[in-house]
C-alpha cells in the first residue's frame, strides 16, 4: 500500500505566505520555548535508571506534548525566511491516511516495512547501514559485503568521497556522477549476490536536489521500488531544495522517508525535551514531505552518538510514543561512539537494537566510531544489531527486562564513551576481494556473541 | 543576594530586562563600569565552562551570552568615559559555514562563546560562497576567519577560501581556523590553515592564542 501526498501544493505554498521571522528569532522564541513549556505542562520526566522506557502514561505524554509543540511552532523555510504552519485537524487528516505497512524492495526481495507497537513479536526490518564514506576502490566490494548478509532487508550504503580520483565537492558536477556512480555500484552489486530487487535507501553520496533527481531511473539507478531520504536541519528548519527534494520523490513515485536528528543538549535541551522534539519530527515528515516513514537518528551534541544512557531513554520514550499513536512506521539509526573489532561497539549496538526494538521501531544500524571515520565501518555490527533485534522481538521481550539487560550492557560501556576507541577499518577487518570478514574478525564476532548471551542478550539461535 | 548577585543571576538566566534594569541602578550607585564588567566577565565565562561540562545546555548559554551583549552595549559608553581598557572588543572574526552546507549549529554555538569572550563576531551565516567570505573578512578588516563545515563534500569551501585568500595576495591579513565533523588537524595543515579545532571550547582557546601570536589583543 502506499500513501497518498499530504496537499503538497498547499504546504508548498505556505513557504510563500507564511508568517515573516528572522531565522534566529525563530529558534529563540518559538523553538526553546515551544519544546521547554510542553516539557512542562506534560511533567515529562528523564529517568536514568530506566533507560528503557516502561512507562506508557509517559510514552503518551511525549506525544501529546509534541503535537501541541509542532502545532505551535511550525516548521522554519530558510529560503523564503517565513513559517509553514499545520493545524490539528490537517494533522488528523494527515495520520488517518497512513496504511502501517509497505512492500519494500521488488520482486522476490521484497519485504514487509511496517509500523511496530512496543514489545511486538514481529521482527524489525533490518536497514542495514554503515552511513560512513569509504575508498572510491573498495566501494562496490563493501556494497557486496553488506549485501551478503542474509538478515538485512534494505541497505543505506557506503558513500563516496572521491569519484575517479577526485574529491566530490558538494552541488558540483563531481556529485551528480558520484551519486550515479554510488547508485550504479549498489544496484550491480545486489544484482551479483541474487537480490536484484532489494530495497535501496539512495543515494547518500547526494546532497544536492539535483543529484538526487539525477539518480532517479527505473532501468539504472535509484527504483521506484526504493526509498530516498529528505532531512531537516536543526531544529525543525527546511529549504527550498529540501522541499525540491520531497515533492521529487512524491513525483518520481518512490518511498521517502524524513531523516531526522534531534540533538540532546541542543536546542530542545536535555533528554525530555529532545524526545518531544524527535517525536514532533515524525508530523513535520508526514504534514511537509509526505514521508512514508521517519528515520530517526537523535544524538548527543557533544559526542555525536546515541547509546549513552539519557539517549537510549530517548531512543526508546520516542519510539513508543509513535508506535502507540500512529501507524507510522518508524526506524532507528543507531550511532556508537566505539569504532569497527572493539568490543565497545558490540556492547553498544546490543544495547541500541534491543532499547529501540521493543520499544516498536524498525532497525538502521550501525554507524560506528560517531559516523566521522572514513572505512571505519563493517556489516558485523549490523548483522548483530539484526540479530539481537530478532532475538528480542521472537523472544517476547518485556520492556521491563529489556531495561534489566540494557543497564548491563551500559555498565560495559558508558564510563568509556568520552575516550571511545575508533577501531578498525574495514580493510583491516575484512577480505574485500571475498567480501567476507577475514578470520580474526570472524573469531572476535564468534566469541562477543557468546558473551552477549551469557549477558541474558537474546539471539534467534 | 546583594545587587551584584541578583545581576549575575539575572543575566546567568538569561532575564535581558532585569539584567539592563540592574545594571543601570548599579551604575547609578557609583559603581565603576569596568568593575561591573569584570565581575559579568566571570561569571559569563562560569557559563562556558558549565556548557562544557554539560552541566547546562546551549539555549541556558545562549540566552546568558545574549544577556551579557546587552549589558556590555549600555557599559560600553562608561567604559569608555572610565578610560577602562574593557571598552573595546579585542578583535574581529568572521564566522561561515561554508558552501553548499547548511548545517550552522556548531558554528552557532562557537559564535556564543566567541560572543561571551568578548570577541567582535560577523556572522555570515550557512552555505556562504568562498569569494563572498574573503570579501566580507577584507569590508570588516576582520583578523581572523572561521569555517565550519559538516561534511566530506563540503569541507572542500575551506579548502577554497584559503586558496583565494592566497590568489588575492591577502592571505597575512587573516588567520584561519576551521572545524566540523569531517575535519581534523591533518586537513588544516593540508590546505594551509592556522588552526583546527575540535569543539567549541577549544575553538576560542585557538582564537586566543593565534590573536594573541598576531599582536591584536
Amino acid at each position: 500500500m502506499g500513501t497518498p501526498p499530504y496537499r503538497i501544493w498547499e504546504v508548498n505554498h505556505r513557504s510563500e505566505t507564511g508568517v515573516f521571522m528572522e531565522e534566529k528569532k525563530f529558534i529563540n522564541e518559538r523553538v526553546i520555548p515551544g519544546i521547554r513549556r510542553v516539557v512542562q505542562k506534560y511533567e515529562i520526566k528523564y529517568d536514568p535508571n530506566n533507560p528503557v522506557n516502561m512507562d506508557d502514561s509517559m510514552a503518551d505524554a511525549v506525544w501529546n506534548a509534541a503535537v501541541e509543540a509542532f502545532l505551535s511552532i511550525g516548521v522554519y523555510n530558510t529560503t523564503t525566511h517565513r513559517i509553514i504552519e499545520f493545524t490539528r485537524e490537517e494533522l488528523d487528516e494527515a495520520f488517518l491516511g497512513l496504511p502501517g505497512s509497505y512492500l519494500f524492495g521488488a520482486g522476490k526481495d521484497a519485504r514487509p516495512f511496517i509500523a511496530r507497537k512496543p514489545e511486538d513479536k514481529t521482527p524489525p526490518f533490518m536497514l542495514f547501514s554503515p552511513d560512513i564514506t569509504y575508498d572510491e576502490k573498495d566501494h562496490f566490494k563493501a556494497c557486496v559485503a553488506f549485501l551478503k548478509e542474509p538478515l538485512l532487508d534494505g541497505i543505506c550504503a557506503p558513500i563516496l568521497e572521491d569519484f575517479f580520483g577526485r574529491k566530490i565537492s558538494s552541488h558540483s558536477p563531481t556529485e551528480l556522477g558520484g551519486s550515479l556512480m554510488h547508485a550504479m555500484n549498489l544496484r550491480a552489486a545486489a544484482r551479483l549476490v541474487g537480490r536484484p530487487g532489494i530495497h535501496l535507501v539512495a543515494v547518500g553520496t547526494a546532497e544536492a536536489d539535483s543529484s538526487q533527481i539525477h539518480v532517479s531511473d527505473n532501468e539504472y539507478g535509484i527504483r521506484t521500488t526504493d526509498s530516498r531520504l529528505v532531512a531537516s536541519t536543526t531544529e525543525l528548519l527546511t529549504n527550498n531544495e529540501m522541499m525540491n527534494k520531497a515533492l521529487h520523490y512524491q513525483q518520481f513515485g518512490c518511498y521517502s522517508g524524513n531523516l531526522a536528528g534531534a540533538i540532546y543538549g541542543g536546542y530542545a535541551g536535555g533528554a525530555e525535551g529532545t524526545a518531544v522534539l524527535q517525536t514532533a519530527y515524525h508530523l513535520m515528515g508526514t504534514l511537509l514531505y509526505s514521508s512514508h516513514y521517519e528515520q530517526n537518528f537523535p544524538f548527543h551534541l557533544k559526542y555525536g552518538s546515541n547509546t549513552g544512557r539519557e539517549m537510549l531513554w530517548i531512543v526508546s520514550t520516542y519510539s513508543q510514543a509513535i508506535a502507540r499513536n500512529t501507524k507510522m512506521p518508524q526506524t532507528s539509526n543507531g550511532f556508537a561512539n566505539a569504532g569497527p573489532g572493539t568490543r565497545m561497539l558490540y556492547y553498544e549496538t546490543a544495547a541500541h537494537s534491543i532499547a529501540s526494538t521493543v520499544s516498536g521501531a524498525n532497525l538502521w544500524e550501525m554507524a560506528p566510531a560517531r559516523n566521522k571515520h572514513h572505512n571505519r565501518g563493517t556489516p558485523l555490527e549490523c548483522r548483530l544489531a539484526a540479530e539481537v533485534g530478532y532475538g528480542t522481538a521472537l523472544s517476547g521481550m518485556t520492556r521491563k527486562d529489556a531495561n534489566g539487560i540494557v543497564n548491563t550492557l551500559l555498565e560495559k560501556y558508558e564510563k568509556d564513551i568520552p575516550e571511545a576507541p575508533i577501531g578498525k577499518t574495514i580493510q583491516e577487518m575484512y577480505d574485500l576481494e571475498r567480501a567476507v570478514p577475514g578470520d580474526e574478525a570472524r573469531k572476535q564476532y564468534e566469541e562477543m556473541v557468546k558473551e552477549l548471551k551469557n549477558m541474558g542478550v537474546p539471539f534467534p539461535y | 543576594m546583594t545587587e551584584k548577585e541578583n545581576l549575575i543571576h539575572a543575566m546567568k538566566s538569561g532575564d535581558i530586562g532585569s539584567s539592563l534594569e540592574l545594571t543601570e541602578k548599579i551604575l547609578s550607585e557609583g559603581i565603576p563600569a569596568a568593575e561591573i564588567a569584570d565581575f559579568l566577565i566571570q561569571a559569563i565565562k562560569e557559563i562556558g565552562e558549565a556548557f562544557e561540562k554539560f552541566e547546562i545546555f546551549l539555549p541556558e548559554m545562549m540566552f546568558a551570552s545574549d544577556a551579557m551583549v546587552e549589558i556590555l552595549k549600555v557599559l560600553e559608553p562608561r567604559l569608555k568615559e572610565e578610560g577602562s581598557d574593557l571598552d573595546k572588543k579585542s578583535a574581529k572574526i568572521i564566522m561561515a559555514t561554508v558552501k553548499g552546507d547548511i548545517h550552522e549549529i556548531g558554528k552557532n554555538i562557537v559564535i556564543t562563546l566567541l560572543n561571551a569572550n568578548r570577541f567582535d563576531v560577523v556572522d555570515l551565516g550557512s552555505d556562504v560562497d568562498s569569494l563572498d567570505i574573503v570579501k566580507a573578512a577584507e569590508r570588516e578588516k576582520a583578523d581572523l576567519i572561521g569555517l565550519s563545515a559538516l561534511m566530506t563534500t563540503t569541507m572542500l569551501g575551506q579548502k577554497e577560501v584559503v586558496e583565494f585568500l592566497n590568489e588575492m595576495k591577502v592571505r597575512e591579513k587573516f588567520k584561519v581556523i576551521v572545524g566540523g565533523a569531517p575535519t581534523n588537524q591533518d586537513w588544516a595543515d593540508r590546505i594551509g590553515a592556522d588552526g583546527w579545532a575540535n569543539d567549541a571550547a577549544s575553538a576560542v582557546k585557538l582564537a586566543e592564542k593565534l590573536i594573541n601570536n598576531k599582536g591584536v589583543r
